[in-house]
């Protein structure tokens, strides 16, 4: 089956990179037939060897990110000329080496069964038939040609050169340009503006924080470059040396970064603005430290009492004025522009978050302007542009890297207005929502097959290169403008270049010459090799108040409707805004904070769902002036009683298999009005209509309390810094075992350490362990699809996660705190695998010696002596063993997506026990290379695939038995403690207790 | 004179059988008609090739005039053998790096020959057939024991290759307790995991 594929792809093409091992190359299709050796496979040698690619061996190669606007850099894994996992590159300021869940299944785009293979064009009734390269460009130069600067241009593209190819083109036809892309902070550059006199988003420095003040703003999510956040929190925020940030979040509903605050107050929807102007106002009468021209705020901030904003905000006033106290003693952050403040008077309110944080004097601290970040045209100037597609102005439109009938709200009509322009061209490699309404769908290549660079802000070059053949037969979107300007002449022949790779080399060798570097040859290897250029981030432009600033002030923002809840849709964690939605990676992680996969859902308080009388799973309809959807409920504590809310991304009309019929889109409740340069979100009010039909939410969580198990701990921040352990916080172990308990352990460990002076267990090993900080994890979930990833776990569907019978190796365990009795509301994360007990109790029950424990400390699973008893399973206290019900592996990667399959690694058959394995494959690999070099392993050397992708630093691994390595140490911290520690299954994995602010004042 | 030949004779064979045991280390004696010397491959006539053992490639590549007669090593094709998991296979730029020149010298091997430059020229690869397959649960990195072995290392699993005209499976490779006796017989790891992963 890979052949075929391999051999569709090298059409035209030498067959250098063709396989070389057809039989490792076509694991996930072949490997499955068992243990027999009867079948029959080939070796199909390269015409010509690859001197990159040795079998066997993973080649890596540096590339960028393009799954949201943040620009991370990558290190593509390759194997046998495939790229199998997205790693983050270490080189990069942005993301470290880290990757969040949302740029590793970028994968599952390269490899999505939905890809087109070749252009389409539509037929008089509507479907599309299959065209040549040739023909689709001839006809689009004859549209072009003839339509001149009746051309417009829809492009999601990141800043670079393709970006600046197409705006020179378009440019030169005279045509028009929109830049867009959903949630690009439109507001909150309005409100620089107004306030700083610069429209653009700056930069945030989350480390140099000691107190963060989010304003609905999930910065741990979607906004702005998630790991380069991530990061910047656990610095701050994570407890080191008796150092811990502290967090507090007002918004009305606990998103993921809600979840990893100190404090969180539901504050009403829309009233951010009043807080800010009641905080600002209180450090400017109570402190000196602002800066000079703040005092002439004073007059203007003056109106803003803590009383009136208690009064809008549902906050307490001794609330506001304590909490701006606090955020004036300290280096402070206050971030806006998040979903949470997407309402009418979204510019409002970042305005008065921008002169909170001025007059605590963060500007300059903790915010830097002048960083650069790429500008887009925003949700105004798309609806401009939909406006003159109406009037009949545009005769070909050009949509790129964007899927506007699906991300703007349905009330647009995005759809229809398409209808009325001439000729309509998209450049979307699946037939996604806004291709199916197109004439003509030029697939573009996958990011990992093309030439480009990408300026994500100033002092970053990062590079794209084409990591491997394109697994489809498209075309990269700067060649289809290359040929088009050939074949239209004119205007368009100055873009005279060979190719677009041809065009970015020459744009290179004018960055080297003015770099000094005249050998371009060397210049662009070092360049490729890195990934691109870093250089060191420019100090940050010194802003001062521009007259704007005394402009500030604060109206409720009005919503539509008459309904009594206002609905508040969100970006989904892990399907943004609906391009992650054909990626079953991203559909089987669970979302962070509701644990639900594959599925809409509609959140609501428990108090309003007792009231209304709906319950969990209940399917509701929310009506709005502009629309109804209908989703199952989920009652949610973290969530202010008189808002609902829904994820965005699901209810795509088309984008193939995984998203077809899938959930609702959440916009389809709002009007699509332009609300002032941007799109409201937080703008209708709904009602709750029951449907009296039940759905199972497809959760993947069992118990959302711990019910006094301790298995997330936390400690206050006193305590931390007292040293204290777990233990002497919660007053010793949760339970004590009887002495006929005890005498079974001592003599079952007296039993394991006979045995382990016999044969392969006696001399020196290493003992393989984890240590995982939970005051740095943040639920992100980006080891989760590491581990799927790393480890060819298949996903099994939603019919199947409501059966239970996921197979997350690593999951992320959420539990509920308080929220009941008046208790304040919060949440802990941990994430949990299998802990690799000394004393294992899935090892002994095992009749067929499959669960045994190994040399060096690992608790390992032979898969091909396993025979489904499930023994292993029941005994297991984690409850981290997961059985393979069907043949997930057949079922899990339609085709071609095994081929990201790791060569590494046995796909797993129906029938049998799978579970986290420490990577070993890593650990082997290793051990192999070190053996090689005639050397001993370092610390470090081993890095498995959760630790490798955590954005936060959360995750250490290493041999316990070296007393330097890091993970030994961090085993001696005080906050570390076993989950279930008292059952005495002794686990190799130890937790560092999560730190809390709260109850100091 | 004529006895005396005869005893040489007698002693050669058994001198090579004992040797043959020693090398392959294996009970099957790897057949080859009318072999009269360990390092000349014999000329084979397509009668004699119908009973060899092993599955017949889409090329009739001899490993024994290329390994055996010409003694070119291993490594020369199977190029990451030791420093790979995977002993890689030769690309068709390597075979033609010898046979732009080399045609052969008699009208079966010029055959064989003519068919890797057809195909070449058709940028077509050959497509081999695969004789060692390793369960797919199992992994040998065969880097790790090249080094820890040496020169004999691909005889001791693969047998006697040189003396191949086509290549077939010596040792059931997919056996387990095969490995594992070497693995007992040097006193090396036997833990599952090291393997089975």
């Amino acid at each position: 089956m890979s052949k075929e594929n391999t051999e569709d792809t090298s059409q035209g093409i030498d067959r250098r990179k063709f396989l070389s091992v057809a039989g490792v190359a076509g694991l996930g299709t072949v490997a499955l037939s068992g243990c027999s050796t009867d079948r029959i496979e080939k070796l199909i040698p390269y015409m010509v060897g690859d001197e990159d690619n040795v079998p066997g061996i993973a080649t890596y190669y540096a590339s960028t990110c393009t799954e949201c606007p943040a620009g991370c850099s990558l290190h593509v894994k390759t194997r046998e000329a495939r790229a199998i996992k997205l790693e983050g590159n270490p080189g990069s300021p942005i993301n470290r080496g880290r990757l969040c869940a949302r740029g590793q299944a970028g994968l599952q785009g390269l490899y999505n069964p939905g890809r087109l293979s070749g252009p389409q064009l539509r037929n008089a009734d509507g479907s599309f038939s299959d065209v040549s390269w040739d023909e689709a460009i001839t006809l689009l130069a004859e549209r072009v040609g003839a339509a001149g600067a009746s051309v417009a241009v829809v492009s999601g593209a990141g800043a670079g050169t393709f970006s600046d190819l197409l705006a020179a083109w378009v440019g030169a036809l005279g045509g028009r340009l929109v830049r867009y892309q959903p949630f690009d902070n439109e507001a909150l550059r309005a409100a620089n503006q107004q306030v700083f006199g610069r429209n653009e988003v700056p930069t945030y420095d989350f480390a140099k924080a000691e107190y963060i003040l989010s304003f609905g703003t999930d910065f741990l999510e979607t906004w702005l470059g998630q790991v380069e956040n991530q990061h910047g929190f656990a610095e701050s925020h994570g407890f080191r040396d008796g150092h811990m940030a502290k967090h507090v979040y007002l918004g009305h509903r606990m998103d993921l970064t809600g979840m990893n605050a100190d404090e969180w107050h539901a504050i009403h929807p829309g009233s951010d603005a009043a807080v800010a102007l009641a905080m600002a106002n209180v450090i400017l009468s109570e402190r000196n430290r602002a800066p000079n021209d703040a005092n002439t705020l004073r007059s203007v901030l003056a109106p803003f009492t803590p009383e009136r904003a208690a009064e809008e905000s549902g906050l307490s006033p001794e609330a506001i004025r304590l909490v701006a106290r606090e955020f004036a003693s300290q280096p402070s952050l206050a971030v806006a522009g998040g979903i949470a403040s997407q309402h009418r008077g979204a510019t409002e309110a970042c305005a008065a978050v921008n002169v909170l944080n001025y007059v605590a004097g963060n500007v300059g601290q903790t915010i830097h302007f002048g960083s650069g970040r790429p500008q887009g045209d925003g949700y105004g100037a798309l609806e401009e542009l939909a406006a003159a597609m109406d009037a009949g102005s545009v005769d070909v439109l050009i949509i790129h890297e964007a899927n506007p009938v699906h991300s703007v709200p349905r009330a647009a009509n995005f759809a229809a207005r398409m209808a009325k322009v001439g000729f309509t061209v998209s450049t979307s490699s699946v037939m996604d929502d806004t291709a199916a309404h197109a004439d003509l769908v030029l697939p573009n290549l996958h990011a990992l097959e093309r030439w480009d660079d990408l300026q994500p802000r100033d002092g970053v070059h990062a590079l794209l290169q084409p990591v491997m053949m394109p697994v489809r037969d498209g075309k990269a979107a700067g060649d289809v403008l290359l040929e088009v300007a050939r074949a239209v002449g004119g205007p368009l022949a100055q873009f005279d270049a060979a190719s677009f790779e041809v065009y970015l080399k020459d744009r290179w060798a004018a960055v080297g010459r003015q770099r000094g570097r005249h050998d371009f040859r060397v210049f662009w290897t070092e360049s490729l090799a890195s990934g691109g250029l870093f250089d060191e981030p420019a100090v940050g432009d010194v802003v001062r108040l521009a007259p704007g600033a005394r402009n500030v002030g604060y109206q409720r923002p009005t919503f539509d409707g008459e309904g009594d809840l206002v609905f508040a849709p969100y970006p989904s964690s892990m399907l943004y805004d609906g391009r992650g939605a054909n990626k079953p990676w991203l559909l089987e992680n669970p979302d962070p904070v509701t644990k639900i996969t594959w599925q809409s859902w509609i959140e609501i308080h428990p108090d309003t769902a007792r009231q209304l009388d709906v319950r969990e799973g209940e399917v509701v309809q929310l009506v709005s002036p502009h629309g109804t959807i209908e989703a199952p409920v989920y009652p949610y504590l973290g969530i202010h009683p008189g808002v609902v809310a829904t994820p965005l991304g699901l209810g795509h009309t088309a984008y193939g298999q995984y998203a077809d019929g899938r959930g609702v889109n959440a916009l389809d409740l709002l009007g699509g009005e332009d609300g002032g340069g941007f799109l409201p979100y937080l703008s209708t009010r709904v009602e709750l209509r029951k449907t009296r039909r039940f759905q199972k939410l497809a959760k993947t969580e069992g118990n959302p309390r711990q019910l006094g198990r301790g298995i997330a701990e936390a400690m206050p921040f006193a305590a931390a810094v007292e040293g204290k352990t777990v233990a002497e916080v919660h007053g010793g172990p949760h339970e004590v075992n009887t002495e006929l308990e005890q005498e079974a352990i001592v003599g079952w460990a007296e039993a394991q350490r006979e045995k382990s002076l016999e044969g392969d267990y006696a001399g020196e090993h290493p003992n393989w362990g984890m240590a995982i900080d939970l005051s740095r994890c943040t639920g992100c979930s980006a080891c989760v699809t590491a581990c799927y990833a790393e480890n060819n776990i298949p996903t099994v569907g939603e019919r199947e996660v409501v059966r239970g019978r996921e197979l997350s190796w690593l999951r992320i365990e959420r539990y509920f705190e308080g929220g009941e009795d008046g208790e304040p509301f919060s949440t802990r994360v941990v994430p949990m695998m299998c802990q690799h007990c000394d004393n294992a109790p899935c090892e002994p029950v095992c009749p067929v010696f499959a669960a045994y424990h190994t040399p060096d400390g690992l608790n390992a699973q032979v898969y091909n002596r396993c025979v489904g008893t499930r023994y292993c399973g029941n005994n297991c206290p984690y409850k981290v063993r997961y059985f393979n019900w069907l043949s997930y592996a057949h079922l899990g990667f339609d085709d071609p997506l095994q081929l990201q399959l790791n060569p590494d690694v046995t796909v797993r058959a129906r029938g049998i026990m799978e579970k986290c394995t420490f990577c070993i494959q890593r650990i082997r690999g290793a051990q192999n290379t070190a053996r090689m070099e005639d050397r001993q392993l370092a610390d470090g050397e081993v890095v498995t695939a959760c630790a490798q992708a955590c954005p936060s630093g959360a995750i250490v691994f290493g041999d316990m038995n070296d007393p330097n390595s890091r993970v030994a140490r961090a085993g001696q911290d005080h906050r570390g403690y076993h989950v279930l520690g008292d059952l005495n299954v002794r686990p190799s994995v130890t937790y560092l207790a999560k730190v809390q602010h709260g109850g100091e004042h | 004179m004529r006895k005396l030949a005869m005893v040489v004779t007698v002693f050669a064979v058994a001198v090579f059988g004992a040797l043959m045991a020693f090398a392959g280390s294996s009970p099957t004696l790897p057949q080859s008609p009318a072999l009269s010397d360990s390092l000349t491959a014999p000329t084979l006539a397509a009668g004699d090739t119908a009973n060899l053992r092993g599955p017949r490639q889409p090329v009739f590549f001899r490993h024994d005039i290329h390994a055996g007669q010409f003694k070119i090593q291993c490594q020369y094709c199977h190029f990451a053998v030791e420093v790979s998991q995977e002993p890689g296979i030769p690309s068709m730029q390597t075979c033609m790096g010898c046979h732009l020149v080399i045609a052969g010298s008699d009208s079966s091997s010029r055959a064989e020959i003519a068919k890797v430059r057809d195909a070449n020229a058709a940028g077509e690869p050959i497509e081999w057939q695969r004789v060692h397959a390793l369960a797919r649960h199992a992994h040998f990195p065969h880097m790790r024991h090249v080094k820890a072995m040496g020169p004999n290392a691909c005889m001791t699993c693969h047998g006697d290759v040189a003396r191949m005209p086509q290549v077939f499976q010596v040792n059931n490779i997919s056996n387990m307790g095969w490995c594992i006796t070497c693995h007992l017989e040097r006193n090396v790891t036997r833990d599952c995991s090291v393997c089975h992963y």
